[in-house]
């Protein structure tokens, strides 16, 4: 496949969710574990034999949520509920919860009565990770979750399947950066939007296949010659990439997104597991050094001096601050993020947006109106 | 309507709350630090390294209390922290920034603590004050647990007691006294059976005590729990309960039906709710809210027992659990029917009350109602709306 042929491909299964898992089922007659984005160990679910499947959310009828669901809940976990109650997840065999929040560590109750799941699990996430207590605890999580799954496909996960999953994620972990890289340096061969399609389809599609398209991919961007241009670079800080959109209105700007800190973006294949210690203890080791986010309370790594650092290093000229509406947690976070973002000189922005009602075209002024002011400083 | 007789305890309490307040400025002065705690987290550990523990939960309900949480929580609102963020965190967030104080200054910490098994809100607003006051912050992680006791959960809780008592050990310089913590267990286990001896008279039919009277009474089990004044407090209490009893006075004045109301009050619309409520002969018996300080401490096992009883807690439960609880409560105090609040500001206890509603329903056959409003917001408050539900609600109650 040429390019132009694989990013159409990605494209697609961004555009259809559910096309590349029901394929999937169908043809190895295998179970498909749902997730709610993204603080997964997704490599215990591969390692099971399962297919795991990152729920994205969706952006039409969510009103179907509202009889299980406070409107005033996240629309990322309500749109999520509403796919499953029309039906459209109708594939999955089973559903991980990690609980980041009160909505996530409330909703699996619900989930289990309004749309039952033979497989229905909450991943206890530490929320503190600094100290000791938090890695021996998750240790003990991660063990309780590969029991659950282990009960349920009826065999115990061996080490080596496990070993073997890990190397998986971690090689298609660092495509997905290097990917990043090569966007970042030649946004001319990969868009904004063209490289978070990828990473939203590699949560949809199997990982094997995923590896190959993207070495391919990454071939033929790399023989591309690098068009220097002169764009406004910006970081991308919330919860939730939502809507995809936003990155064309941020292209269509002269701006780039050279980092972000969301967990359907570059938190989402930072960092990578330890191969030389026992697997466990890796994947807690993972989890407990991701980039900051707001469900975490990370002393020794401030999010807003993260944040700052992030910038400085990406040498950003502005900070877009994606608010997904009802997001407590990221709310907590915002006024702080915000003030640290600006006294160290980076101009940033809220922008609001929620699954299903985003005015698009309130946000692409807004976007345009930053942009212009942000680059009008890198001109000026 | 007939006035309901008041209370003689409530004149101890305004002295109680009173010196609870001077006390943390006291504190201050003589050089004790003054911790943040939260309402459902192992506060005995503070008190037994002789800090003074502050409940900002309180400075929140007494803001929504006296009907200025808006006004305070606008002030955090101009800084961009949402209106649907937790009321209580907007108050302390507001006031925090705010040149006026209408419910004077929230005390500020030295150190702050917090546990989550409530909710992920008091984390998050304790770094935001823990970032503005300057002060250390230390969260206490709760996983959730399901329908059993979970060893796994209870051991990271030990492990992490362990953790706080050498932060306080630091904080303080000197090494902790195991022995004091005994001495405060005994006191915590002392006014929580008090407490919970209270609230069962409302089993009684009619009854002498209800929830709304636990909502006055409840602050000294809160912030006093571990002390001495908390168990002479729920001793004068339980005394006038059974003197109440005694001489046949009643909560309210004809009690025909009980009702179970989920979960904390609308503060600034107590007095409206209970009016409604004995107008039409429903006594609100029992809230599982009231019931979060139950706690009973094995002294022999501190550690071990203080993750058990915090661990076990209904707030750190899954649904299912949660639902047993409402029904076993129902069934205890012989309800007649049941009111949900949908509160904006309490998303864990909010979240599934659509579904529990029908699941309890189908479990006691039981009407039962859900309202949507916040504890201490009046700007979500819409009294027709309210009215209606309720009203319905007092028909099936009638009709039954």
């Amino acid at each position: 496949m040429n390019k132009a042929e694989i990013l159409g491909l990605f494209k697609k299964v961004a555009e259809n969710p559910d096309w590349q898992a029901r394929q999937w089922k169908e043809e190895q007659n295998g179970k498909v574990i749902g997730f709610l984005l993204t603080d997964v160990p997704e490599e215990l679910v591969h390692a099971a034999g399962f297919f795991p499947y990152g729920i994205s959310g969706g952006n039409s009828r969510l009103e179907r949520a509202d009889a299980h669901l406070q409107t005033w809940a996240c629309s990322f976990v309500r749109s999520s509920l509403a796919l499953a109650l029309e039906g459209k997840l109708d594939f999955l065999d089973g559903l991980i919860i990690p609980q980041t929040c009160d909505t996530t560590r409330m909703v699996l109750g619900i989930w289990q009565h309004a749309s039952p799941l033979p497989f229905l699990l909450n991943f206890r996430v530490p929320r503190q990770v600094d100290r000791p207590s938090a890695r021996n605890y998750l240790i003990g999580e991660l063990a309780r979750l590969k029991e659950h799954l282990e009960n349920y496909r009826g065999s115990e996960i061996s080490a080596e399947k496990l070993k073997k999953s890990i190397k998986l994620y971690n090689h298609n972990r660092a495509l997905l950066r290097k990917l990043f890289t090569l966007h970042e340096q030649n946004p001319a061969s990969l868009s904004n939007k063209q490289l978070y399609t990828v990473i939203k389809a590699s949560m949809l599609m199997p990982r094997e296949k995923l590896n190959e398209l993207l070495t391919e991919l990454i071939k033929a961007i790399e023989q591309e010659t690098a068009v220097p241009g002169n764009r406004i670079r910006l970081v991308i800080s919330g919860t939730l990439l939502e809507p995809l959109e936003i990155l064309d209105f941020i292209e269509e700007s002269g701006g780039i997104v050279v980092g972000d800190d969301l967990k359907n973006g570059f938190r989402y294949i930072d960092g990578d597991i330890n191969e030389a210690v026992k697997p466990l203890e890796a994947l807690a080791d993972r989890q407990l050094n991701k980039m900051p986010s707001a469900g975490y309370d990370i002393a020794r790594n401030p999010r807003r001096y993260f944040l700052v650092k992030t910038a400085e290093q990406k040498k950003a000229h502005g900070v877009i601050l994606l608010h997904l509406k009802y997001c407590e947690p990221e709310n907590y976070d915002y006024y702080d993020n915000i003030q640290a973002l600006e006294k160290a000189g980076f101009p940033a922005i809220r922008i609001e947006t929620e699954y299903g009602t985003t005015s698009l075209g309130q946000m692409r002024t807004r976007v345009q109106a930053f942009l212009e002011m942000v680059g009008g400083e890198i001109n000026g | 309507m007939a006035e309901q007789k008041a209370f003689k305890t409530a004149g101890l309490m305004k002295d109680l709350m009173a010196k609870y307040y001077t006390k943390g400025k006291e504190s201050r002065e003589k050089g004790i630090p003054v911790a943040w705690v939260t309402a459902v987290s192992p506060v005995e550990i503070f008190y037994a390294a002789g800090l003074f523990p502050y409940y900002p939960e309180n400075f929140g309900a007494l803001a929504a209390a006296r009907k200025v949480a808006d006004k305070l929580s606008m002030v955090a609102e101009a800084r961009g922290y949402a209106h649907d963020l937790c009321g209580y965190a907007r108050c302390g967030i507001g006031d925090a920034y705010a040149d006026e104080h209408p419910v004077g200054e929230i005390v500020k910490p030295d150190l702050l603590f917090c546990c989550n098994t409530q909710c992920g809100s008091l984390p998050k607003w304790f770094e935001v004050a823990s970032r503005f006051y300057n002060a250390p912050y230390f969260l206490l992680d709760s996983p959730q647990i399901g329908n059993e006791p979970d060893k796994l959960c209870e051991q990271y809780f030990i492990e992490q007691l362990k953790e706080l008592i050498s932060f306080l050990e630091e904080v303080t310089g000197r090494p902790f006294d195991y022995d004091r913590l005994k001495e405060v267990l005994h006191l915590s286990n002392e006014a929580c059976r008090l407490w919970n001896e209270v609230l069962d008279t409302a089993a009684l039919k009619p009854a002498p005590f209800g929830f709304f009277d636990a909502c006055f009474h409840m602050a000294p089990i809160v912030t006093w729990r571990g002390t001495q004044e908390a168990v002479t407090y729920y001793q004068a209490l339980k005394e006038e309960v059974n003197e109440r009893i005694k001489e046949g006075i009643h909560a309210i004045p004809d009690e025909r039906y009980k009702v179970y109301f989920d979960h904390i009050p609308l503060w600034p619309k107590l007095r409206w709710f209970s009016d409604i409520f004995a107008a039409h002969n429903a006594l609100v018996a029992v809230s599982q809210y009231t019931h979060s300080w139950a706690y009973s401490f094995d002294l022999e096992r501190p550690l071990e027992s203080l993750a058990e009883n915090y661990t076990e807690e209904f707030v750190n439960r899954c649904f299912d659990y949660r639902v047993q609880l409402k029904v076993n409560f129902m069934k205890k105090y012989g309800c007649d029917g049941f009111v949900l609040f949908s509160n904006r500001s309490c998303k864990p206890n909010a979240y599934g009350l659509y579904d529990k509603r029908n699941v309890i329903s189908s479990i006691t056959g039981l009407p039962g109602v859900v309202f949507e409003a916040d504890m201490s917001d009046l700007r979500f408050f819409s009294e027709s709306q309210i009215m209606a539900k309720l009203e319905l609600f007092f028909e099936q109650l009638s009709s039954r």
